[in-house]
């Protein structure tokens, strides 16, 4: 498991303070220990790997999934070697926008992708990954850096807050801050030159797979075969399970497998009940075991309502770490109804994985809505719209006029008779 | 747009129909032993066919011979058929008949198709469905859209259309919802009192799916008639006076009283709240000492002194 060092067994620290130059500072607090100077330091090379952070609670490595709500209810965002399995909601139109925002957040952090699909080409799903949401904060900073040259006058009239001019300003490039979890825009499209300067690897089942091949039961269906042996190589090729010390920049491989488990892949637990139940559990069970050993992070969308057999369902959840479910309420009854209007579906987190630690991190809410506009994906708590209909106040207020009528003259303004008055 | 559509006259609501009969992509007509399809896919096929696309048809249900009749001889000639209903298992060893069985003959007619728009019928997918494995045949159906669309171009994957149909009562949830997740345009037939109707569910891309409901018939040449809603002498329609869904009902919290609840709630005294003579029984003075009274018996260890009640005296 990546699990990041804590500092305090940084071996042999001589506890010599390297004086840099302070410009570079933000604070002028300076760590003690050896700096990474061309030995190998793995404590701040893990921990300078972009896009990446330590979880507050255990130290685990943690990417983000690109929904910066999705990471808070997963307790800070997607561990560094787990599986994030997203069950899909009926006509694949919300957990095909999950699976783009985990891969366009790859994009913008630098990571490796690794695009796999049965039905689309991974070139036309990065084609399609929606574009990055400069805020605004962001873009004044950088429209400022732009101009300094030219007006240095004009930020002696920024009289509210003026400490901050003193601070130095950050470098970053146009998109990639220093954030965690980035906000993208749906209606438009990533940048191509993002696109293009990425590194990805896609997985293109129809075109990969050769003759069907006369499989016995219990084993693994060649479509599943093909792909963990792709993703094997990749692994060990690009380096991302340290087979590769001599490589200078680690980075994350993030993997993006779409529809796992639809007849497509070539898998028939969507068709029968009895089908090749062991296939999906297999192929799971061995994609652990190839992410536990390396730096990277998968989502799976999986369409679980197509499933015949219901056991299937519960070992699939087992052997993933962390289980989303999307429930869209498009064509459902729950469309009319009012507690729902204001939502396009409801998130269920079903599981969230325990990793290196005794207690889970749920949220304490289950009762979780999302709602897609324009710009943003967002996920609520659901509560009770306000007061509909009068029947249910009116009774309450009929309870309290009965007794009134008892009580004396001297009390209460709500004496003599059955008429209640209406604030 | 046949003629006869034509004639009619393009109203807006003809429009708007024709524009959801627009069909691209995998099209599944699910019917029913009530409801028969074959007549709306002879319809569709007729209506492709005069709008000048390739037509292929894949017949493994019915004789070749009773699949034409009905069709006039101008659609007759465009079309080209593909029988697997004579000899599927090709016991004769004719020859002509597509290699690889019924699989094969999907491959083979996909390849021989111009880029340009095309249909092509398989009548029945049910057919198919009972006798392929059900993931063979998506990755097959899924393989003919792509591979049509490589060979024409960026705009040729919106050029075919596979109508599938596809007998409802013949098959499980199981493969009916496979082949609906990958169906683009899924046409329920049904209908009440004599009048078919079709549900067209519309999955486009990167959209909510819509849902559309047609009221047609088909003529006995073939050609369909679009009516605007169904009979009147048919069902109402649903009061639209329903009674909204509550909000509270499936919640994991309780808002509502059940009747015992009720009843607990209404009967419980509040600890303030005094029935009349209650009241009136505390406001009396009441009738002194003989209310309540202390006894008391002093014992042995007790030093009463009647000068000094209180014991505070200093003595």
């Amino acid at each position: 498991m990546a699990a990041v060092a804590t500092c305090g067994t940084g071996a042999g620290s001589t506890g010599s303070v390297v004086a840099a130059g302070s410009k570079n500072h933000v604070t002028s607090f300076q760590r003690r220990g050896p700096r990474a100077s061309g030995s190998d330091s793995s404590y701040s090379r893990l921990v300078s790997i972009a896009g990446t952070r330590p979880s507050v609670r255990n130290g685990q490595l943690l990417v983000s999934t690109g929904l910066p709500a999705l990471d808070q209810l997963l307790g800070g965002g997607l561990a560094v070697g787990t599986v994030l399995l997203i069950e899909e909601d009926k006509y694949n139109i919300y957990s095909s926008l999950l699976f783009k925002y985990f891969l366009a957040e790859g994009i913008i952090n630098g990571h490796t992708l690794l695009v796999a699909s049965a039905k689309e080409d991974p070139a036309d799903i990065l084609q399609e990954l929606p574009a990055p949401l400069l805020d605004d904060n962001f873009k004044k900073d950088f429209d400022e850096e732009a101009c300094n040259h030219k007006t240095a006058e004009s930020n002696i009239k920024m009289k509210i807050a003026w400490r901050y001019q003193l601070l130095p300003k950050m470098e970053a490039g146009p998109v990639s801050s220093s954030r965690f979890g980035h906000y993208y825009d749906a209606s438009k499209k990533m940048p191509q030159e993002l696109i293009e300067a990425s590194k990805w690897h896609g997985f293109f089942f129809p075109e990969k797979s050769s003759s069907t091949l006369n499989i016995e039961p219990c084993s693994l269906t060649h479509g599943y075969i093909k792909l963990l042996q792709f993703i094997q190589n990749i692994i060990y090729e690009e380096g991302f399970d340290g087979s590769n010390p001599q490589k200078k920049q680690k980075n994350i491989l993030r993997i993006g497998i779409q529809n796992l488990g639809s007849p497509l892949w070539g898998d028939d637990i969507c068709c029968t009940e009895n089908g090749n139940s062991h296939s999906l559990t297999k192929f799971l069970y061995v994609l652990r075991g190839l992410l536990r050993t390396s730096l990277s992070a998968c989502m799976i969308t999986m369409p679980t309502h197509l499933i015949q057999n219901k056991a299937i369902i519960s070992r699939v959840t087992n052997l993933s770490d962390t289980v989303v479910g999307l429930e869209s309420f498009i064509g459902s009854e729950r469309e009319t109804n009012p507690l729902y209007k204001d939502y396009h579906g409801l998130i269920h987190i079903r599981q969230i994985p325990r990793l290196n630690n005794l207690i889970y991190d749920v949220s304490d809410v289950k009762d979780l809505a999302f709602k897609l506009k324009r710009k943003l994906f967002t996920i609520e708590r659901l509560h009770l719209p306000p007061d509909l209909s009068d029947t249910v106040s009116r009774s309450s207020k009929q309870d309290l006029a009965e007794p009134s009528k008892l009580l004396g003259p001297g009390c209460g303004v709500m004496a003599g008779g059955k008429k209640h008055l209406d604030f | 747009v046949t003629p006869s559509e034509g004639a009619r006259g393009g109203t807006g609501r003809q429009l708007e129909m024709e524009s959801v009969l627009a069909l691209r992509g995998l099209v599944l007509l699910r019917d029913s032993v009530e409801w028969e399809g074959r007549s709306l896919l002879k319809a569709l096929i007729k209506k492709a066919a005069l709008g000048g696309e390739q037509v292929h048809i894949l017949g493994c249900e019915v004789s070749e011979e009773e699949f034409r009749a009905g069709f006039d001889s101008s659609v007759n000639s465009r079309l080209v058929y593909y029988d697997l209903f004579r000899d599927p298992l090709n016991w004769a060893q004719t020859g002509e008949a597509l290699p690889g069985g019924p699989l094969g003959a999907l491959q083979a007619m996909c390849e021989r198709t111009d880029p340009g728009p095309v249909t092509v019928a398989l009548d029945s997918l049910s057919w198919l469905l009972l006798r392929l494995p059900c993931a063979a045949l998506c990755q097959a159906l899924c393989a003919m859209s792509r591979r049509h669309a490589c060979r024409g171009g960026s705009l040729a994957a919106e050029q075919l259309c596979v109508l599938g149909l596809l007998h409802r009562e013949l098959h499980g949830p199981g493969p009916m919802g496979a082949l609906s997740s990958l169906a683009q345009t899924e046409v329920t037939l049904s209908g009440t009192a004599g009048q078919a109707s079709a549900h067209i569910l519309c999955r486009r891309p990167r959209q909510r799916p819509t849902l559309e409901t047609l009221w047609f018939s088909v003529l006995p040449d073939l050609s369909l008639d679009l009516q605007g809603g169904p009979p009147l002498e048919s069902q109402p329609h649903p009061d639209p006076h329903t009674p909204q869904v509550d909000p509270a009902s499936h919640l994991t919290f309780n808002l509502h009283l059940s009747k015992r609840e009720r009843e607990a709630k209404d009967s419980l005294t509040l600890p303030f709240q005094f029935s009349s003579e209650k009241q009136q029984a505390l406001l009396r003075p009441g009738p002194g000492p003989a209310t309540s009274r202390i006894f008391y018996e002093p014992d042995t260890f007790d030093d009463l002194d009647p000068e000094d009640p209180d014991g505070d005296l200093d003595v």
